[in-house]
């Protein structure tokens, strides 16, 4: 399994300010309640449109080209899909790469079994500001 | 030209197209109609990158409305005249799609539209992917006349609820059949995005009629639609609450807010801007 190379917090506080405005404006919410660790769909109440409008906005905004509507494909990285999901739900190996990219998630909201539906759930603010990082990295 | 029988199938005929990139097509406004929303405009356009989407994906997956970032409006189409469609792709996976397009009438653009979205949904869940195959080949051949029917009552809201110049309520009640179904779609009934805009924004100018110099009320056309977001689908027989709310009025544009909830849910929001069009 590939390696996911860790990403500097500086760097992720570097584009948050960024990062935060545009999910409030997508979610139709104030900056100050979109904090780092918030969960979007548990804490902010985002349902899957909005990831697709987050993902448009932060690809025009930041100029990279995001996976629209693929945030999990992104996650699978070399795993392929029979590796990764199961009967609907993810298979060990593809929960431990899932940890590994979702590095910012406490290991506890990992409850085996985790349905693939349900990885949405795990995604953090962080989450985008990672992911616009490692396209911007891959595009440079 | 062939008959191809569409309820709400708005290209006649693909005149170029470069996989999942641009199209060009047509869409003839039929004679028989009394008028055509601006609103239904945005259709041939949407449908025309639904047609690039799905022919790039071999007709597995359909693209759904999701978002619409600004759709200009400029004029209106008359019935009888043949709309020049075109679109640009942007991105175009099995997952979702983003296209910006054009709606031109005599070489003037009527409609622009910017930043939209489509997730892309198993084509099998909603039509017979063959029956998708064989309609593109003809639109991409020698075109099909289709039979537009939209009844304009399906989208006469019923005011619920005024706070005078602030304030506009309303309902609509979806049929439970409309030839429409048929076509949008034949193995999922969902009722068209456009035209639940289309009520919205007769509700929204019956506000900014409120709020504008009565001398422009007869001048009072939709020019911008902004941020249009459909969360969900909505199903023959719901009724939907659409509310319209004042966010600004400045010389003769009014800015309002729309969202519309069925059964507790929100099912769409957008800002439309009211005003008056650029003279042709």
């Amino acid at each position: 399994m590939e390696e996911i190379p860790r990403i500097p917090q500086e760097e992720i506080r570097a584009i948050y300010p960024k990062v935060a405005q545009i999910i409030a404006d997508a979610l139709d919410r104030d900056a100050e309640e979109v904090r780092l660790e918030s969960y979007l769909m548990d804490d902010l109440e985002a349902e899957s449109i909005d990831f697709l409008d987050i993902l448009f906005r932060l690809d025009r905004a930041f100029k990279v080209k995001l996976p629209q509507g693929r945030i999990i494909e992104h996650a699978r990285g070399d795993l392929s899909e029979a590796e990764f999901e199961h009967k609907g739900s993810l298979t060990p190996a593809a929960q431990k790469r899932l940890q590994a990219y979702l590095d910012e998630v406490p290991a506890e909201r990992f409850r085996s079994p985790i349905k693939v539906a349900d990885v949405p759930r795990l995604f953090t603010v962080e989450t985008f500001c990672k992911l616009v990082l490692r396209h911007r990295a891959a595009q440079a | 030209m062939a008959d191809c029988g569409g309820a709400f199938s708005f290209v006649d005929r693909i005149t170029e197209i470069e996989p999942g990139r641009h199209a060009r097509g047509q869409f003839t406004v039929p004679q028989r109609l009394k008028a055509f929303s601006p609103c239904l405009v945005a259709e041939p356009v949407g449908q025309l990158a639904a047609w690039v989407a799905m022919s790039h994906v071999q007709f597995r997956s359909r693209p759904v409305t999701a978002l619409a970032r600004e759709t200009r409006i400029r004029a209106d189409v008359a019935p009888g005249k043949t709309v020049d469609l075109e679109i640009e792709m942007e991105d175009c996976t099995t997952a979702a799609i983003a296209y910006r397009g054009w709606a031109r009438v005599d070489g003037f653009t009527v409609m622009e539209l910017r930043d939209c979205v489509g997730r892309m949904l198993p084509m099998a869940d909603f039509d017979d992917p063959g029956a998708m195959r064989a309609r593109f080949e003809t639109l991409c051949g020698p075109g099909a006349s289709c039979r537009i029917a939209v009844d304009p009552v399906v989208v006469d809201p019923d005011i619920t609820e005024r706070e005078f110049q602030k304030r506009l309520c309303g309902a609509i009640g979806i049929p439970a059949s409309a030839p429409f179904f048929s076509d949008h779609f034949p193995r999922q009934p969902v009722f068209p995005a456009t035209l639940l805009l289309e009520a919205q924004i007769r509700l929204a100018a019956a506000l900014a009629a409120e709020v504008v110099d009565p001398s422009l009320r007869p001048w009072l056309r939709p020019t911008c639609v902004r941020d249009v977001k459909v969360r969900t689908f909505l199903r023959p027989g719901q009724r939907v609450e659409i509310a319209t709310e004042l966010l600004s009025a400045r010389g003769t544009t009014v800015e309002i807010a729309l969202a519309a909830m069925a059964d507790g849910k929100r099912v769409s929001t957008a800002r439309v801007e009211i005003g008056q069009w650029e003279p042709l």
